[in-house]
């Protein structure tokens, strides 16, 4: 192990495998702010942007992308009391065995591409490749509003990890302007389901409701 | 009849025996109107030359070299026969486990009434022993065929020796078709041969281009694949082995479906390509058929298929085994080939000998009690206790535990593949997969067979028939207690044995320097040692338990129901519900349909419970090639109008067009 | 002779550290808990008596506790305890005492399915379920190690110094192997959260269900069979976790006793902080083990390549 952020990035690794295997939305979330906190950081330990600037968009990506959205998602979910994700399109055990199956596919294809970062850290394109495709996978194998939209920023997480290991001057802009439109999303994504949820509860109509939440 | 002789009487030995075989099976109709004599004939004639082509291939196994021996006739069709050491290792499978079966068919077959159809029986199964011995005997390609296809057919005629029953027939259907389109296959593999070289020899096929030797083994993989049970061609295996009867079931099962091996085996050696492809190919068919066959066979009702299920298992553990062996020839690891190859064929001697048993044990009980399905025998162990004790033995060996035969195959095929692990690229994903999958495999064989044990053994008898079963007939319980015998044997003191494989696995010159044997005779010597450790510990224990249990009280009672005091028998856990949790696990390959009504009301009526585990091959199968293939013949049935004349008439045109083309 | 030595105090001493988890769960629990030597007690007090058998079983109820003790004694032999020299080695070692320890369950199942009780069979299905999963665990930790050392022997992986060449090689990957081992530890010796050995409801045990009709000496045994191979795995674990070689044995024997009641500890705390699992799904628990082991092995290979 030749690198601090390797080690890191192989809990975030193994936080992906968490979100696949685990069925609470909790434990999901949590898996996610930990991704958040690490992607934000993980530019201070491959040497770049060491400047005034670059601290202070790296110290507010951690604040909003592993504090502010996984806070918010959390009192959500607590709010429309929806704690599992009971039907997964795919299950649960077949869920970790592509995750692993993922995580190989990722170190393949890593090896095909040539990128500035891989001198200093090796599992940096692994880790942003199965973030990436991860994201998609919860997005395609859960039926929940809510776990889709973990996975839609479980994606985004990745994307920014690609930005970072393009090691590209000034990204930092670019890549904010993206999180506050994350951020956005998710506010309003939250304000509309939870309206859904009012709307269905009032009108006692049981059955759509499992977009939701179902117990 | 022409024949030239290499090597001294050998040869003439070997077929001496085959000629007693077929005067054995020539008698046994003569005599059908004396029952017991005609048995007493049969079983006498064929068993000794059974000895003596054991004795005959033994001998050439021990001393090596290879013997050939060519007939022509009429100049036209040319019988070669050869045999080397990969010949002789088969050979001695095939007499050994051909030589317990007859004697325990003996007084397996003792219904009297059907004298006539037994001694055919006798007859058609000297036809399928001889047929085997010259298939891995046969030196070129017309004689490979013949002997296949002869094979093939008495097979098959044995399998329905219960004809009256229509499921047998179904069955034997299925066997039919699948043998015949498997046979296609290696005709057409034979038949590129031919068509680069002009040559029947086997030799002569090593001058093929690249291309054509893939498509020759690919073909060839299909075709003895599908005699061997590969999945996804295995779906007539659970079928066939339960129909026949169950002697003829234990050959079929311990040896001739290792005959697809066995040209597997041949067709890599005389290929002389050494690609990863061949390996990576019969690699992944191994893991696969390995894993769901022990799947599958998990979720059977039925005894005999659920034993069809575990050689679908084992047939994948053997071939794990030789694409390791493989892989370690394209990747230039002499240690890791031979490791792969013996294990290999270390581990076609153990199945047949475990599964015969096991074959041999299921027919008793289906013999005694009349039934074969799991979850209606129990508790008998405690009236058939040769019966259960070597079927324990034998369900030990083939969960490849210690210290019986099954272990020893499976930890060379794993050493084998550790040595694979430290390559890269597919050699290593592949060996990795393999030492993973045969770790599966090998804890959800243990699940099967504490089932089986555990279910139709032990416990209570849940049926009348249960209850009142017996175990005569000693000529049923010899051969079980001599294979027992052997599996203890291997399992302790494996030395000559893998010396053995390595030794038949030497005679394909595949290419890689020889290796010196010093490192197998040490791997062999320290497990020897490490079991010698493991009983001593067990005899400590023993007496340990010997001197607390000095006179002390020991009552019996009934089993403790956990405060409910009225048990019943139905009551236990039946095999269903015991495999159900890891089936569930498993539902993407091996979905599993249930029926019962629902319970209603405070008296319910009687209900019951049925499920069903499909075989997904089987069901894909059906979808994909039976329905559009009857789909497409229908269209066709304008052609068969049923009038003669209209064939004639075909017949006529046949005949004008291949005129032209003369 | 130092193998011997070593060997029959650590066969010893193997019944004292359960008692470490009960007390750990008495100090949870506000309870003063059993004396530390209570399992010898009880094995004693086991020993001394004689046994009631059901009128169900055969011999394979009475060779059962046999055969299961004698595999994990056996097992034990190949095991570099402390870091010491086993009492043998051979090439290929591991996979015997992994199939060794398989032979042991397959009598724990078949001497519990021979009582005929419904209870049994279902803690038998369980036992027969889960370990696979950890089987295949076991098999790709040993994957990485023979990766990283080119052997195939309890003694090339836990002698010595040896676990620390294995940290030196892997580095922190190493940490999800010890994760996933421990998990292994807890679901093949029936701890919580897989299996609760205090449970009264005999319908929610996998291990203690099992064995609900044996007596006597026979359930000494089958109980001493239980702790040798907590004794195995926790050994093992400990060489993971503290892998120096202090230069001298006592020494090593000292600071081995002192991780082995750590673990044994730590143990303690997960039966008295975790609930069990609800039996369909401990096989994700199990599975997570796997996919640790999996990814560890990744990415190592990865570094060594």
């Amino acid at each position: 192990m030749t690198h601090l952020v390797d080690i890191i990035l192989s809990f975030v690794l193994l936080s992906i495998i968490f979100s696949f295997g685990s069925s609470r939305l909790q434990g999901l979330i949590k898996a996610l702010a930990f991704q958040g906190v690490v992607v934000s950081i993980v530019p201070f330990f491959i040497g770049h942007d060491i400047t005034e600037g670059g601290v202070l968009f790296s110290l507010t990506t951690l604040l909003i992308r592993g504090i502010a959205i996984p806070f918010y998602i959390y009192r959500f979910i607590e709010k429309v009391a929806a704690h599992r994700e009971l039907e997964p399109i795919i299950g649960y055990n077949g869920s970790i065995f592509t995750g692993l199956l993922l995580i190989v596919a990722a170190m393949a294809v890593s090896r095909k591409f040539s990128v500035p970062s891989a001198s200093t850290s090796l599992l940096l394109l692994p880790t942003a490749i199965s973030l990436l495709v991860g994201g998609m996978f919860l997005l395609m194998a859960r039926r929940k509003a809510i776990t889709m939209i973990l996975g839609y920023i479980t994606m985004e997480n990745g994307i920014y990890l690609v930005g970072t290991t393009f090691s590209v001057r000034a990204h930092h802009i670019v890549e904010f302007g993206i999180l506050l439109d994350v951020l956005a999303g998710v506010m309003i994504m939250a304000v509309i389901l939870q309206n859904i949820k009012l709307k269905m509860q009032s009108g006692g109509e049981d059955t759509s409701l499992n977009i939701i939440s179902k117990e | 009849m022409n024949s030239t002789r290499a090597k001294g009487m050998n040869m003439d030995l070997f077929f001496l025996s085959l000629v007693l075989i077929l005067l054995g099976g020539t008698l046994a109709p003569i005599f059908n109107r004396r029952f017991t004599l005609m048995k007493l004939i049969a079983v006498i004639t064929l068993c000794a030359g059974c000895l003596l082509g054991l004795v005959d291939a033994g001998s050439k196994l021990i001393h090596g070299g290879s013997y050939r021996y060519a007939f022509a006739y009429l100049n036209a069709l040319s019988l070669e026969f050869q045999i080397d050491a990969l010949s002789a290792f088969f050979l001695t499978t095939i007499f050994f486990i051909c030589f317990c079966s007859l004697i325990y068919s003996f007084h397996y077959l003792n219904n009297a009434e059907k004298a006539f159809r037994i001694s055919v029986n006798y007859m058609l199964f000297s036809l399928l022993m001889i047929s085997m011995a010259l298939v891995v005997a046969a030196g070129n390609i017309i004689a490979f065929l013949v002997s296949w296809e002869i094979m093939s057919l008495s097979s098959f005629f044995l399998v329905i020796y219960n004809y009256a029953s229509s499921e047998n027939r179904q069955a034997g259907r299925l066997y039919f078709i699948f043998s015949h389109v498997g046979a296609m296959f290696i005709l057409s593999a034979f038949a590129i041969i031919y068509q680069h070289t002009g040559k029947f020899g086997f030799i002569d096929a090593a001058s093929l281009s690249h291309g054509a030797k893939l498509l020759v083994f690919i073909f060839s993989f299909i075709g003895f694949g599908s005699k061997a049970g590969v999945f996804p061609l295995h779906i007539w295996l659970p079928h066939a082995h339960p129909a026949a009867p169950s002697h003829i079931s234990a050959v079929m099962s311990g040896v001739m479906i290792k005959t697809g091996i066995y040209g597997i085996f041949r067709m890599y050696a005389i290929l002389e390509l050494h690609t990863p492809v061949f390996g990576s190919i019969v690699l992944s068919a191994g893991i696969v058929s390995g894993i769901l066959g022990v799947v599958y066979a998990l979720g059977q009702h039925d005894l005999k298929r659920l034993l069809a299920y575990h050689s679908v298992e084992n047939i994948g553990i053997i071939l794990m085994g030789m694409g390791i062996g493989m892989l370690g020839v394209s990747s230039g690891k002499p240690v890791m080939a031979v490791l792969g190859f013996a294990g290999s064929l270390l581990h076609v001697l153990n199945h047949s000998i475990f599964k015969s048993l096991l074959f041999m044990g299921a027919g008793m009980v289906l013999q005694k009690t009349g039934t074969s399905s799991i979850d209606v025998l129990g508790g008998l162990l405690k009236k058939m206790r040769i019966t259960g004790t070597t079927f324990l033995i034998g369900s030990l060996a083939i969960a490849g535990l210690p210290p019986f035969n099954g272990f020893i195959s499976e930890f060379i095929i794993y050493l084998g593949a550790f040595k694979g692990v430290v390559l890269t690229g597919m050699t290593f994903v592949l060996s990795l997969l393999g030492i993973v999958g045969l770790a599966v495999i090998g804890g959800l064989a243990l699940a099967c067979f504490t089932k089986v044990t555990g279910v139709v053994f032990q416990g209570e008898p849940r049926s009348r028939a249960a209850e009142n079963a017996d175990e005569k007939g000693v000529a049923m319980l010899v051969p079980m207690v001599i294979l027992a015998g052997a599996c203890v044997m291997i399992g302790v003191y494996p030395e000559p044995f893998i010396l053995m494989a390595i030794r038949g696995i030497d005679s394909l010159n595949l290419g890689y320097a020889v290796i010196p044997l010093e490192g197998f005779v040490a791997i062999t010597g320290s497990l020897t040692r490490a079991v010698t450790a493991f009983f001593a510990v067990v005899l400590g224990i023993f007496a340990l338990r010997v001197f607390l249990y000095r006179d002390k009280i020991t009552t019996r009672s009934s089993t403790w129901g956990c405060g409910f005091t009225r048990p019943t028998a139905k009551m236990q856990y039946t095999g269903s519900s015991y495999a159900a949790s890891i089936l569930s696990f498993f539902k993407p390959v091996a979905p599993l349909s249930e029926h019962h009504p629902r319970i209603k009301g405070i008296f319910p009526e009687e209900t019951h419970y049925f499920s069903h585990v499909h075989d997904i091959a089987e069901r894909y199968m059906k979808n994909l090639t039976v329905i559009p293939v009857m789909a497409l013949f229908d269209k066709l049935r304008w052609i068969q109008y049923g009038d003669i004349h209209l064939y004639i008439g075909y017949i006529l045109l046949a005949i004008i067009v291949l005129l032209f083309f003369i | 002779m130092t193998p011997i030595i070593i060997f029959i105090p650590a066969i010893l001493s193997a019944p004292f550290f359960p008692a470490i988890i009960l007390k750990v769960k008495a100090f949870f629990g506000g309870k003063k808990g059993p004396p530390l030597l209570i399992q010898y007690y009880t094995l004693a007090k086991l020993f001394k008596k004689g046994s009631v058998y059901s009128t169900s079983t055969t011999y394979i109820f009475k060779l059962g506790p046999m055969v299961s003790l004698s595999a994990a004694l056996t097992a034990l032999m190949f095991l570099p305890i402390s870091g010491a020299a086993p009492l043998f080695s051979f090439k290929g070692d591991v996979l015997f005492v992994l199939y060794l320890l398989g032979l042991g369950r397959f009598f724990t199942i078949a001497a519990a399915l021979d009582t005929a009780s419904p209870f049994e069979g279902m803690g038998a299905a369980r036992e027969a379920y889960f370990p696979i999963i950890c089987e295949a665990t076991t098999f790709m930790i040993f994957i990485l190690f023979y990766r990283l050392t080119g052997e195939l022997t309890l003694a090339s992986f836990f002698y010595g110094n040896h676990p620390l060449e294995l940290w030196r090689v892997a580095g922190a990957p190493l940490a999800f192997v010890v994760t996933a081992f421990f998990i292994v530890l807890l679901t093949e010796n029936a701890r919580v959260p897989v299996d609760d050995p205090a449970t009264h409801l005999e319908l929610t045990m996998i291990h203690e269900v099992m064995v609900l009709d044996h007596s006597g000496p026979d359930f000494g045994f089958i109980e001493m069979g239980s702790f040798c191979k907590l004794f195995f795995y926790a050994a093992i674990v400990s060489r993971l976790v503290f892998p120096f070689d202090l230069g001298h044995p006592a020494m090593n024997l000292a600071a081995f006793s002192l991780i082995m009641l750590l673990i044994y500890a730590a143990v303690g705390v997960i039966e008295s902080v975790m609930a069990r699992y609800r039996m369909d799904r401990v096989p994700k628990f199990v599975l997570t083990s796997f996919a640790l082991a999996f990814v560890a092995t990744i990415i190592t290979l990865e570094f060594v390549k």
